[in-house]
């Protein structure tokens, strides 16, 4: 199947009125943003032309850098460099915790149970700095397109539950991006290829990425996809790889298993620089320090084969899910960098018997059917002949009964939007409340599972047990978000939720984020300007502030010291005035006198860092 | 059921025997018109009915795909209270019961693959069975006795069908 164009009769003519819509791959290695030009859906250059964006972001004190330049900084400034931030979306602190050895940033606890990774530039949450991601793409088509965005389609993983579904739609309203849908990338692959109205049949797009693993199989009928059944690994990928060919490394040159984060890295990036180069060569050098050995592709690929097989398991598993066999599948569709290894294509073509599609750039083809569908929700075309998707939910929904168990109310692989309602009832005399705790997953006790939220439905009349009854209803919308709502029947009593999960953030960092990110400022580009100096000139006063707290006493002396306080004295003053020029000048300056101080103060974490922590697996 | 029959949604007439490609055709055909896709640009509240009504639609759809629940849905509609677990007096299906799980077991005990694959296909020509003679049954208005007993051997047969995918699963491992 080849990449359709679209041609538009009656409406190419005046491609000025085009509705500008975007397609957004937030990757955990990579980003792109893409987009409907001239009839053909294709990713968006950067000034220097290129598409990709590493998802790479550095903070400074007073700037943002995002990209390639932040991903080379990443082991000069670990802890000030978030890299796969992906990873933590959507997780609370206590998950985090779990990979805690192998991040090297500074966590601290925001108001809810979001882990914020404490940076030169104050505490961000995963959501903010995944903002910050989608802040350049959104500059990026912006600029390109020549036009403000009506709004975009983000991809997810299908495997994402709802909190981590959330985390991404919040991260996109940060952005100031219109969420005009949140995408499952194996579908939005399905879209870039099968846009050929005559494309029919039973699809399995095998989406192996830098962290995740994703299957999906799709029913196509004239337009319309229909995904059956989806399912995968939340946590293989290519990365994964690399980690391998590190491992074989360090056995084979003998060396210690415990090392620095620097050697670490430099050790992660020798193999997946071998992993690269053995997709075209049958045998590859790879040296570290003054020892060196020839990976041959056997070697590579028997190192690999565990990972392999596990993706192939999951692909057995969605097929029966699905209802179908495996011979039934008519084409399988490859996404993700991973994919290019050839183990991987042939393990695929073997398993489905039939050599895998690969025509369109694994890296690029989610952003590029995900434009197609941005196109097609911002309203574009309206003449009957658009595709429909038609998605499922990729984990079981339910809630938490007796004994600790979870009661499925939504099975996983149900289509999307659904709505079903539960009927539970009281279980001692004279109870008059409920707690509703609300949970995704497959397994039976409620511990294996994740827990989304919790409220109480209060207020039931007082009955003998068992007489009340309360119905619970789940409803999943389009983008795979629940709310969920309660109600007792007899008296009509009613409490709900929109499934704010436990790990999303409370309205209160919501609102203090919008506030951050400048997306109310007036249109009066003065008053902008001025608002976003004021702002700029309170984050470092805040900054200084909590760093003086913490190591003032320790790391200044008494004149360094007062001239800080000066200047930051004379910031505060004039932050009360609306020259914006003076405030932007007395920022600068006190970001100037407080440089060294930074330093001193960076070079005491990196060596505390380096001493405690380990850099295992957050490298990409 | 409030909304709605199901039947009426896909202008069918109530009945067992369904054709299914024409269901999954009409199904599409009304997807279409009221996906939540197609009013993303439009105000809230469209926004929020087309969420209600593709809910609605998928849940109309799903219930009339699968044998059992079209059976139970049947059923309902004539004004059978049909609470989900009940214990019903049929002693015949209770011993084929039992077989069927006996012999799952051993099938999961010596990890045989081959007999399962034997196993789903003979549960598959036993569904069938089960469905046919429902669909005949159903015409009879006289057996709705019979008629929901069959639909609970129905539910039990989808059971064990899961039942068999779980066990495919781990025998995968």
């Amino acid at each position: 199947m080849a990449l359709l164009q679209i041609a538009e009769p009656g409406q190419s003519p005046q491609p000025h009125q085009r509705r500008l819509a975007v397609g957004i791959d937030l990757g955990t290695t990579n980003s792109l943003v893409a987009a409907l030009r001239s009839g053909l859906s294709e990713p968006l250059p950067d000034a220097d032309g290129q598409v990709i964006l590493p998802s790479a972001v550095r903070y400074h004190a007073d700037r943002t850098e995002v990209g390639e330049s932040a991903r080379l900084a990443a082991s000069a400034d670990p802890l000030n460099t978030v890299l796969s931030v992906k990873r933590l979306m959507g997780r609370g602190l206590s998950d985090v915790k779990q990979l805690g050895d192998q991040l090297p940033y500074r966590f601290v606890g925001g108001e809810s149970h979001m882990p914020f990774i404490d940076t030169v530039q104050g505490p961000k949450s995963p959501v903010e700095v995944s903002a910050d991601i989608l802040k350049v793409l959104r500059q990026r088509a912006e600029t390109t397109l020549g036009g403000e965005l009506v709004g975009a389609v983000i991809t997810v993983p299908a495997y994402f539950d709802d909190a981590q579904r959330q985390a991404t739609k919040d991260a996109a309203k940060l952005a100031g991006l219109n969420v005009l849908r949140l995408l499952n990338e194996p579908t939005a692959a399905a879209v870039a290829y099968g846009l050929d109205q005559h494309a029919e049949g039973l699809v399995a797009i095998y989406d192996l990425g830098g962290g995740t693993f994703d299957i999906s199989i799709l029913r196509l009928t004239g337009g319309v996809f229909e995904v059956l059944a989806t399912g995968g690994d939340s946590a293989l990928g290519g990365d994964d790889f690399d980690h391998a060919i590190a491992g074989w490394m360090i056995t084979r040159a003998g060396l210690s298993a415990d090392l620095d984060p620097g050697a670490q890295r430099k050790l992660l990036q020798t193999a997946c620089a071998a992993k690269e180069a053995l997709t075209d060569a049958a045998s590859v050098e790879v040296s570290y320090g003054s020892w060196s050995a020839q990976l041959t592709r056997e070697a590579f690929d028997a190192l690999i084969e565990p990972m392999v097989a596990r993706s192939l398991k999951a692909c057995r598993r969605a097929v029966r899910d699905s209802g179908i066999e495996l011979e039934d599948v008519g084409a399988v569709v490859m996404v993700g960098g991973s994919t290019r290894v050839p183990r991987v294509r042939e393990a695929v073509a073997e398993a489905f018997g039939r050599q895998p599609l690969t025509e369109i750039d694994p890296d690029q083809v989610v952003a590029i059917g995900a434009a197609i569908q941005a196109d097609t929700l911002a309203g574009n075309k309206r003449d009957g002949g658009e595709l429909l998707l038609l998605d499922v939910i990729p984990l079981s929904l339910g809630l938490e009964t007796m004994g600790g168990l979870m009661e499925k109310v939504i099975p996983r692989n149900t289509t999307i939007p659904v709505a079903r309602a539960q009927d539970f009832t009281t279980y001692k005399d004279g109870q008059t409340a409920m707690m509703i705790h609300v949970l995704q997953g497959e397994r039976e006790l409620i511990s294996d599972c994740r827990s989304l939220a919790r409220f109480e439905l209060r207020g039931i009349p007082a009955m003998v047990a068992g007489a009340a009854k309360i119905r619970v209803t789940f409803q999943v919308d389009a983008d795979g978000l629940l709310s969920v709502a309660a109600r007792e029947l007899g008296s009509g009593v009613e409490a709900s939720i929109q499934v704010k999960p436990s790990y999303g953030l409370t309205d209160g960092e919501i609102a203090k984020m919008l506030k951050d990110s400048f997306q109310y400022a007036s249109d009066d580009k003065v008053a902008r300007v001025l608002r976003e100096q004021q702002v700029d000139a309170q984050r470092l006063l805040e900054a200084v502030q909590g760093a003086l707290e913490a190591d003032g006493e320790r790391l200044l002396d008494a004149e360094e010291r007062l001239v800080i306080d000066l200047q930051m004295q004379e910031l505060a003053q004039l932050m009360k005035g609306t020259d914006g020029y003076a405030i932007e000048q007395q920022t600068k300056r006190l970001s100037h006198v407080t440089d060294a101080f930074a330093a001193r103060r960076m070079n005491q974490t990196v060596k505390a860092a380096l001493a405690g922590r380990n850099l295992n697996e957050i490298e990409e | 059921m409030g909304t709605p029959c199901h039947f009426a949604l896909f202008e069918l007439q109530p009945s067992f025997r369904l054709d299914l490609d024409q269901l999954a055709t009409r199904y599409r055909e009304l997807a279409r018109g009221v996906h939540p896709d197609r009013f993303a640009d439009a105000s809230e509240r469209e926004q929020r009915l087309a969420l209600e009504q593709s809910a609605s639609l998928n849940e109309a759809y799903q219930t009339l795909k699968s044998p059992p629940k079209r059976a139970r849905y049947l059923l309902a509609m004539g004004g059978r209270e049909l609470p989900m677990e009940v214990t019903v007096h049929d002693p015949d299906f209770l011993m084929q019961q039992m077989q069927w799980r006996e012999e799952l077991e051993d099938l999961q005990d010596e990890a045989d693959l081959a007999g399962v694959a034997v196993f789903k296909r003979r549960l598959k020509v036993a569904q069938d069975e089960l469905n046919e003679s429902f669909a005949a049954c159903w015409d009879d208005a006289a057996q709705r006795e019979q008629a929901e007993r069959l639909m609970r051997r129905m539910q039990f047969l989808d059971k064990l069908t899961y039942e068999v995918r779980q066990l495919e699963e781990r025998l995968d491992d």
